[in-house]
């Protein structure tokens, strides 16, 4: 059944947001044969206006006034809502991105939706419902959701869904007027950007969301450097097998195992690691594993997700340089 | 709470403990028992947290819980390591004279400035000459104008060392046996006072064991705890009060080795298939869970007496009894189900066998209690 | 100053997780209810404002079922708290974050507190929906992702440092304010024992479930279908690759596009 899909995208300097360039597709999906439109918000939206237009969307919506400037949830919010009942839109969808989210907080009240956040996966069912799967508990377990209703309300976890290719053809780009936001909601100002607020050293090995680990494979400290890189890269936790603690190559309380830490990441990847029990008994409640190793018989193949046979001074490098590149460094 | 399940009430002491014990004891635990560290920190953490001084009314800038309170939070600590727990809990025991024997001046005069920061106190009972046999001690105590002299030598006292407060049990007249014995408090800056070093031990190496010498230390009459010839009795009844929470002890052990065990007999494969699908293994841990459950439900017990103020002489030997045998079982079968592995020191499973041997034999060893518990039987069928 | 920090029991994740019979949501037999995660951050940085503006009152509030949503209050005014009220939610209702927005909205109407404070997102649900729905009822600015979060007496205002995902920006924004927090100043305290004790004998005020349920009718909802755990691992895939950028290449790919586990 077709749906009316109300894109709200987010910029990215000048261009659109990567993650709001994957919700374009899935709008397009959603919207079953019925109409997409994208809409902007902020000013000096000419960049990403033109790339949104080519995302497959039937019209982009630039809301332009100097109080949608500073991101702010509740401004924003407004404007969207009024954007989705001109034509009405059964379905609003944003990128969960940390603003984004906060922008669906604030929608979901106001334009009373049935709605979920983070999606990782999207269906239509019968009518016009739509089953979401999402990962709750620290990536634990994962829970489907029946979004159902004239107003459907959906954030999708950027990289979750692939991006589409350019459209040849531009769709048409229009202004969409603002109507004065209320004094209560534009309080407060902002001094603008401190930079990255990720911290310097890097996250905790029992709390990080991503742990690179090393073995012996790894042959020596100095080499571990790799690991390191990688982990940078990943913003994640180093995490080392006893080989290595015991070689001195990493301090013991880096070590995975039954007689290290336990460690439950939604992503561990292993390098140079045989997958021997005491090691696995340490890592294998996290959600993903990939293990890196040259011999294909190594039991770690056995409990991980995705596999690389090779040899690990190519493999790794090769990982880290192409993280580097996709971050444009 | 005939269905022996706890309120939320005793639930929330015990989740505090339970956090203690495994967000700041259990991660230094194996390596202060390798290297025999005393983590200092740590018992001040716990000070901080109230988790001290278990036994001291609120009046007195204690913590003021029941028994049936300190055994739920002794059993969790004694989970994350059995020697800190030691360490622990060893004001308890110090203090109790005190709160059993003490007037009211004299607790208001000791107890308040004690617990108002972090100071331990050690019990001074046992001597080189004789533990189980506390009747004939021979700590000498001599009148003195006003008051007293003590000499004489004690060992195995816990955390002396690092103490600012003993209570200290001498005999006026060795002659009179335990008659002669009475009990007094000596702050350690006294003249006198001379800790020796700290022992090398099997077990509970994150406590620390050593002997104290009184060299002729002056004490005053008004440090005498209740009257002259009064100290064994209350010696015993000191004891009466704290056997029980050392069954809550040995009761942490054994859950914790349980615990270990099962998680790891569905780690280990053998024969194709997790060894926990072995009948053997099956049988050990059913056992092992038995032996658990028996432990803790005989601690409840005899707290659930002392708190009502009724006698608990024979089940409060029962459970510190039972629970330390059981925490000596279930960590010897611990050690089994990890084989080889079991008795390596980097597994947590051997450390369990040698800390839960000490419950066997402190705060009056097995046997001891086994007289108590035959004679209290006994006299039960008096012709 | 008064400050509402809004708090939600949520399973303790190092305990068991398994779904219901009819797989429709975590099962709740077997499980530890603790004051988690960011919440547990909003509690702290609540009262880490009282102790640098004193005379601030720190009232908690929870809506949920009995008795976990009471627990969790005792749980904070053990931590130190002034003040508690359970909002109560009627029996079997499984609240969801715009839900207990809607029902915390209705009490929080009345009550002149210069900020509503709340963690980020839930420990369980990890919707991250309250902050601005509830700043959206009240019709007060809010924020989430809030760190550095501090009061300036004087100017009535607070100020503080908001995460997005690509940098962190400084706000001033006058009161009163909803906040999501992110993280606090320091790492939240531990109760103390004497705390404890006299936390269980505080009063908890309790706002009967008649009162809010105005406000949650008629609204539609978003109900659990499943609720399933990952699948066991049956072998690794192993990726195919010419040259080591290829592997890199498709690894990342996978990780993206299969596994979601990467932005
Ligand atoms: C009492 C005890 C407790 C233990 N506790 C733990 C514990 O807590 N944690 C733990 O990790 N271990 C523990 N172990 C050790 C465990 O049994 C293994 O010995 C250990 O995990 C092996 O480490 P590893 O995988 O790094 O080394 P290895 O088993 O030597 O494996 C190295 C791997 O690197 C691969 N490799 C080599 N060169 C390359 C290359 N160029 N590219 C790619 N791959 C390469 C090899 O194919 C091999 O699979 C314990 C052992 C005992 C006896
Ligand atoms: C780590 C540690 C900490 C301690 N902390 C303290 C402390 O803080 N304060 C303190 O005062 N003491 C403390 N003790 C001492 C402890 O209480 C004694 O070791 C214990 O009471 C046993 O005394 P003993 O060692 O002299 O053994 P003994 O009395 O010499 O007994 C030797 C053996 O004979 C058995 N036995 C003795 N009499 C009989 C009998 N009548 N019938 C049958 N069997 C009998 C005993 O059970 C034991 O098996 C500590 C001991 C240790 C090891």
């Amino acid at each position: 059944m077709s749906r009316s899909v109300l894109l709200v995208a987010e910029r990215s300097g000048d261009h659109l947001a990567r993650p709001s360039r994957e919700a374009a597709g899935l709008a397009r999906r959603l919207a079953d044969g019925g109409t997409v439109h994208g809409l902007l918000l902020g000013g000096d939206l000419d960049g990403p206006a033109a790339e949104l237009a080519r995302c497959g969307v039937d019209s982009v919506l630039r809301a332009e006034d100097p109080e949608l400037l500073p991101l702010r949830a509740l401004p924003w919010a407004t404007v969207v809502r009024e954007a989705a009942a001109r034509p009405a839109a059964g379905v609003i969808l944003l990128a969960d991105t940390i603003f984004g989210r906060e922008v669906a907080g604030a929608l979901a009240a106001l334009w009373d939706a049935s709605v979920a956040t983070g999606a990782i996966e999207v269906r239509p069912a019968e009518g016009d419902r739509i089953v979401v799967r999402r990962p709750v508990l620290g990536g634990r377990a994962f829970q489907e959701l029946l979004l159902d209703g004239p107003r459907i309300l959906l954030t999708v976890r950027p990289g979750a869904f692939p991006a589409p290719e350019p459209a040849a053809t531009a769709a048409p780009v229009a202004p969409f007027p603002v109507a004065p936001i209320p004094a209560p909601l534009r309080a407060g100002r902002s001094a603008g950007f401190t930079g990255d607020p990720a911290p310097a050293a890097g996250p905790d090995l029992g709390s990080a969301r991503i742990v690179v680990s090393g073995g012996r494979g790894l042959r020596s400290a100095g080499e571990f450097r790799l690991i390191e890189d990688l982990a940078r890269e990943l913003g994640a936790a180093v995490g080392a097998s006893r080989a290595v603690t015991d070689a001195g190559w990493r301090p013991a309380s880096d070590q995975v195992g039954q007689t290290g830490r336990r460690v439950t990441p939604e992503l561990y990847v292993a390098v140079g690691i045989s997958g021997a029990i005491q090691h696995l008994a340490g890592m294998i409640g996290s959600r993903v594993i990939v293990a890196i190793n040259s011999d294909p018989g190594a039991p770690i193949f056995k409990s991980a997700d995705y596999g690389i046979v090779g040899d690990l001074f190519a493999i790794v490098p090769a990982i880290t340089a192409e993280l580097r590149r996709e971050r444009g460094a | 709470m005939p269905d022996f399940s706890l309120s939320p009430d005793l639930e929330s002491l015990q989740d505090l403990a339970r956090k203690f014990a495994r967000t700041e004891m259990m991660p230094r635990a194996a390596e202060c028992d390798r290297r025999g560290i005393f983590p200092e920190e740590i018992y001040r953490k716990a000070f901080d947290l109230g988790l001290m001084n278990l036994n001291v009314p609120a009046e007195y800038g204690g913590s003021g819980l029941g028994a049936f309170q300190q055994c739920l939070i002794v059993e969790e600590l004694g989970y994350g390591c059995a020697g800190m727990t030691t360490s622990i809990i060893a004001n308890c025991l110090a203090l109790e004279p005190i709160l059993l024997g003490g007037t009211e001046a004299q607790k208001r005069e000791v107890l308040e400035p004690f617990c108002r920061s972090y100071h331990l106190a050690s019990f001074g009972l046992t001597e080189p000459g004789g533990g189980s046999d506390a009747g004939s001690l021979a700590t000498r105590a001599r009148r003195d104008g006003e008051g007293y002299v003590l000499s004489g030598e004690k060992c195995f006292i816990t955390n002396a060392p690092h103490a600012s407060l003993f209570t200290v049990f001498a005999t006026l007249d060795p002659e009179l046996r335990h008659k002669g014995i009475s009990a007094f408090y000596v702050p350690r800056e006294a003249e006198g006072v001379v800790p020796g070093k700290d022992e090398e031990k099997m077990g509970h190496r994150a406590s620390s064991t050593g002997t104290v010498r009184f060299e002729q230390v002056r004490v005053p009459a008004a440090h005498r705890l209740g009257a002259e010839g009064e100290g064994f009795p209350l010696a015993m009844r000191t004891l009466d009060m704290t056997r029980t929470p050392i069954g809550a002890l040995a009761t942490g052990i054994a859950q914790c080795a349980l615990d270990h065990a099962a998680r790891y007999s569905r780690e280990r494969h053998s024969f194709g298939k997790p060894i926990g699908e072995h009948q053997a293994i099956q049988m050990k841990l059913a056992m092992m869970t038995s032996q658990v459950r028996a432990a803790r439900l005989l601690t409840w017990q005899a707290a659930t007496l002392i708190d009502a103020g009724k006698n608990a002489t024979l089940e409060s030997s029962v459970a510190k009894c039972f629970a330390s045998d059981a925490a000596m079982r279930v960590s010897d079968e611990a050690i089994q189900i990890f084989g080889g592995y079991g008795y390596m020191k980097d597994y947590p499973v051997e450390k369990l066998l040698r800390d839960a041997k000490l419950t066997q034999i402190y705060e009056g060893s097995n046997e001891i209690q086994r007289i108590v518990i035959a004679r209290e039987l006994l006299r039960r069928y008096a012709p | 100053m008064e400050i509402q920090v809004l708090v939600k029991p949520a399973p303790e994740t190092e305990g068991r997780i398994a779904p219901t019979a009819d797989g429709s949501r975590l099962d709740p037999a077997g499980i530890k209810w603790v004051l988690a995660g960011y919440d547990e951050s909003a509690v702290e940085q609540a009262l880490l404002l009282r102790e640098r503006s004193p005379g601030t009152i720190v009232h908690a509030l929870s809506w949920g079922p009995a008795p976990r949503s009471e627990e969790i209050l005792r749980a904070g005014l053990a931590l130190g708290c002034d003040r508690a009220t359970w909002v109560e939610a009627p029996p079997g209702f499984e609240p969801t974050g715009i839900d207990a927005a809607r029902a915390l909205a209705a009490v929080l109407a009345d009550r002149p507190a210069e900020l509503v404070l709340l963690g980020q997102q839930s420990g369980d649900s990890e919707d991250g929906l309250q902050p601005l729905a509830l700043a959206a009822l009240l019709g007060r600015p809010g924020f989430g992702a809030v760190s550095r979060l501090t009061w300036d007496a004087a100017g009535r205002q607070f100020s503080f440092l908001r995460s997005l995902d690509h940098g962190a920006e400084e706000w001033t924004v006058p009161a009163p304010v909803v906040v999501g927090l992110r993280q606090a100043d320091q790492d939240p305290r531990t109760a103390k024992l004497p705390m404890i004790l006299k936390s269980r004998k505080m009063p908890v005020d309790r706002v009967a479930s008649a009162t809010v349920a105005a406000a949650l009718d008629g609204h539609p909802g978003s109900p659990p279908l499943r609720f399933s755990l990952p699948a066991p691992r049956s072998g690794a895939k192993l990726i195919e690759y010419a040259s080591p950028e290829e592997a890199a290449q498709k690894l990342l790919k996978r990780l993206r596009e299969e596994a979601k586990v990467l932005p």
